[in-house]
């Protein structure tokens, strides 16, 4: 049975916890910060027509993200959602592929998992790739782009990497492939609260708000948004 | 060294520290820069070379601002972050060139941002932030100006707007030969008080008059009022909040005065939005007794509850709806007017894309006040211009002011052969009422401040002109003499009418688009049928300015007949009647024209 240094046990442990704990706690001074700014009021009766409301109009716009032909933008550059969402995905398996390596290995031990959780982290990386050419290509999102726009995007490529290198979990044949990645994890996760990468902090609020806004006037939901954009045919 | 800073800057930087609530700092926190919002914006449509225009750039002249000063990752690490504070009123001009001149507050780009990033919010408050230290377009400052100290953003003084609601309530009587047809002012007890834009009485008082007939054939009990009439709110351009609370508070106050129990707004995107939605907040008023509707909703209300009827068929000419920015977008306003328009039209057509997605007339947000941005308005038009001709429509109606305003500029800027209206004209054109059998008078000539009150009557006069205002003071001025009045936007509808309608006196402009004025005039003298029909020259030019002198050398040239009578604009009213009595005295009945 191979014994795992104690290097590797320090980064996939403790230093993810700390790292965790790190971000919990500037995540939940943050939150104090958001809700230190008064919230607006609407003293305006709701004037929603029958069937829309502040609270419709909040879940909907909450759920937004996942109702891409309800926006013109994506619609209209379906490729984009694609990108947006597998990117996502990706990332999202390889923050649960950091719990279940050193708590629950046993789960994603079959070559099938490992093969499917490379997959996805290879699809990431393509998409991640194309998000950065689009960013450094399109003069539009290059005008807007700050160094950390560029650095958190190739930070969560080269994670994304590293994922494909740690999937396989073979501490046995060598721990460096883990090595990069756990550290690399706690990376991300000190940094993470200080970049862009925390926009799924403010999702919720600035979502939230905006819907309910748009509820309570009767503008979202919206009713048949495919309908608005091309005569249905 | 710490860089020095104008006090404008400084003013600009703490006001912002007051200002910015819990939803404009998500707002401002949230973007993550991804540009999805990019083409859905009709300033980057109409220039797509130049990011500056792409909402995002906008929005980050005063994210820039707000992560230096209030933004704590922005204040830790400023130039990983993109945070950016100002120092001179230099900087300041360049924020007020892009949050006045170059986004409208249409919001369209919010409804299609993942992150739900709300720019018209917190470009609103950046407006108000420069405004506060007196820098905005001179435009912002005159209107604004106006709506402090009279009460209403155009300046129309009082005895002015008391005089036009008169002058509409006699068009009325006499256009129904009815006495009864009252614009009642500040009537105690009435149920209801109407509001309107001051455009209205400046400019388009036949909408006051539409819109007291409507009430009037319904049998409401109702009132316009002669303090706190003015609905519109310059609060929601130049984002100041104490003016947008004081101009809501002066309507509220009529209504109360009054004991009416709703307010009725009339069609204005603006105005309906600040008054029924933004007012109670920048007012801080709860209205608890008082219902606030649009006039769109009461004339619905009228007809689906039997109170007026109409008829579609008199309105069949193919017409296509506009949904005002924050009609729609702010207010949800998107089911009711296309409700009302398919009963009172016969031909509606939809325009792509339309409700919540529609593209802004480019109008909005006050647009239509700064002047130095009408040549970036109006490029920024072209999306609206392709949007409008792919209908095929003829007419497109909008519930807004100032979308009837940008609207009529960009078509005539892209030529389009189309006019635009508002609902309250549909509907009172499909009004049906039992209207008094015209009396027929034969016409005389008649010295002046003679002429009979309908001396008109039984006539039909096509007004061909492409100015909607002219069409329209040319139309209250032959109405109220009894005629039956006819328009057309330009050369080729003005052809059509003649075809169709057969009317039995034409004033023609000579300046218009597509087809000119005197090709028609040629067109119609060479054309055995029309050779002899009336026609009156009403044009905008001097006698020694180029299109009259090349008008007369024009018929000279071709050898036709002088016009029946020529008359130059300003228009007096009493000049023109006269003239059409005496052209009519000698016309050539209509049925030998066939
Ligand atoms: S779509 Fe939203 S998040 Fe993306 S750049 Fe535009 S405003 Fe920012
Ligand atoms: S609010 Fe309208 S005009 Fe302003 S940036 Fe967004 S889409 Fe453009």
């Amino acid at each position: 049975m191979y014994e795992t240094s104690p290097l590797l046990h320090f980064a996939e442990d403790t230093l993810q916890i700390a790292a965790l704990a790190f971000m919990a706690i500037v995540y939940a001074l943050k939150i104090r910060w958001i809700l230190k700014f008064p919230a607006g009021k609407e003293r305006q009766k709701p004037t929603a027509p029958p069937g829309r409301d502040g609270r419709k109009g909040a879940l909907y716009s909450l759920a937004a993200i996942a109702l891409p032909w309800a926006m013109a933008s994506y619609r209209e550059r379906p490729l984009r959602y694609v990108q947006f969402a597998v990117f996502h995905l990706a990332v999202a398996a390889s923050i649960l592929m950091s719990f279940l390596i050193p708590y629950a290995p046993e789960t994603i031990a079959s070559p099938a998992a490992v093969v499917a959780l490379q997959a996805i982290f290879a699809a990431g990386i393509l998409m991640g790739l194309m998000r950065l050419w689009r960013r450094l290509a399109d003069p539009h999102v290059r005008a807007i782009s700050t160094p950390d726009d560029y650095f958190s995007l190739a930070l969560l490529i080269v994670w994304l990497g590293a994922s494909i290198a740690a999937a396989p979990n073979a501490r046995e044949v060598s721990e460096t492939p883990l090595l990069a990645y756990f550290f690399l994890t706690a990376f991300f996760l000190v940094y993470v609260p200080f970049s862009k990468i925390s926009h799924y902090i403010y999702y919720p609020f600035s979502r939230y708000y905006l819907g309910k806004t748009l509820g309570r006037r009767g503008a979202y939901p919206l009713a048949n948004p495919a309908a608005m954009l091309k005569p249905e045919s | 060294m710490a860089r020095e800073r104008s006090w404008r800057a400084q003013k600009v930087i703490e006001r912002l520290e007051q200002k910015v609530n819990r939803q404009v700092l998500l707002s401002l926190a949230a973007c993550v820069h991804c540009g999805m919002c990019t083409e859905q914006c009709h300033y980057v449509l109409a220039n797509p070379d130049d990011p500056t225009y792409a909402p995002a750039y906008k929005a980050d002249k005063l994210r820039k601002l707000f992560k230096a000063h209030i933004d704590w990752t922005g204040r830790a690490f400023p130039w990983w972050v993109g945070a950016r504070s100002v120092y001179t009123d230099e900087e300041l001009e360049d924020l007020k060139d892009t949050v006045f001149g170059k986004c409208t507050n249409c919001r369209r780009c919010s409804f299609n941002c993942p992150m739900g990033v709300d720019m018209a919010t917190f470009n609103r408050l950046a407006r108000g932030l420069l405004v506060h230290v007196g820098i905005m377009p001179e435009g912002v400052a005159t209107v604004a100006k106006d709506q402090w100290e009279i009460g209403n953003q155009m300046g129309v003084l009082k005895e002015d707007y008391l005089e036009t609601v008169e002058w509409m309530e006699e068009e009325l009587q006499d256009e129904f030969d009815d006495p009864n047809i009252k614009i009642p002012i500040d009537k105690k007890g009435a149920e209801l008080v109407y509001t309107i834009n001051p455009r209205e009485a400046k400019y388009d008082p036949r909408t006051i008059a539409e819109a007291a007939a409507i009430f009037h054939f319904a049998g409401e009990n109702w009132t316009m009022v002669s303090e706190g009439w003015d609905m519109t709110n310059f609060g929601l351009f130049n984002g100041d909040d104490e003016l947008g609370g004081a101009c809501a508070r002066r309507v509220y106050d009529a209504a109360r005065t009054i004991g009416a129990k709703r307010i009725v707004i009339s069609e204005c995107g603006h105005g309906y939005r600040s008054t029924r939605c933004e007012g109670p907040n920048w007012s801080k008023t709860d209205l608890p007794d008082i219902e606030m509707e649009s006039s769109i909703i009461t004339m619905l209300r009228y007809i689906k509850e039997g109170r007026i009827q109409v008829d579609k068929s008199k309105n069949s000419i193919p017409v296509t709806y506009h949904d005002s920015c924050n009609m729609a977008r702010s207010c949800g306003m998107t089911e009711e007017p296309r409700e009302l328009l398919r009963l009172v039209c016969s031909d509606f057509r939809e325009m792509y894309p339309n409700r919540q997605q529609n593209f802004c007339c480019t109008g909005g947000g006050g647009a239509m006040s700064m002047a130095e941005y009408a040549p970036r308005r109006l490029k920024s038009a072209k999306i609206k211009a392709e949007q409008l001709r792919a209908t095929g429509a003829k007419i497109v109606i909008t519930s807004c002011h100032n979308c009837v305003d940008g609207l009529t500029d960009l078509i005539k800027h892209y030529q389009l052969d189309m006019e635009v209206k508002q609902l309250v004209d549909m509907v009172y054109n499909a009004l049906v009422v039992p209207k008094p059998a015209p009396k027929v008078e034969v016409p005389v000539a008649v010295a002046p401040g003679e002429i009979p009150a309908k001396a008109l009557a039984g006539y039909k006069v096509l007004v061909i002109d492409d100015e909607p205002d002219v069409r329209t003071y040319l139309r209250v001025i032959f109405k109220d003499k009894g005629a039956e009045v006819l328009e057309a936007p330009d050369a080729n509808q003005g052809w059509r009418q003649i075809r169709d309608q057969k009317p039995d006196l034409v004033t023609l402009d000579l300046v218009m688009p597509h087809k000119t004025g005197e090709k028609l005039y040629w067109e119609l003298r060479k054309d055995e049928k029309y050779k002899n029909l009336p026609i009156v020259i009403i044009t905008g030019y001097g006698k020694t300015d180029k299109p009259t002198v090349r008008f007369h050398e024009f018929i000279a040239e071709k050898g036709i007949p002088e016009p029946n009578a020529f008359l130059e604009k300003p228009i007096d009213p009493d000049k023109v009647i006269e003239t059409a009595i005496q052209v009519l005295g000698t016309r050539i009945p209509s049925d030998q024209i066939q």
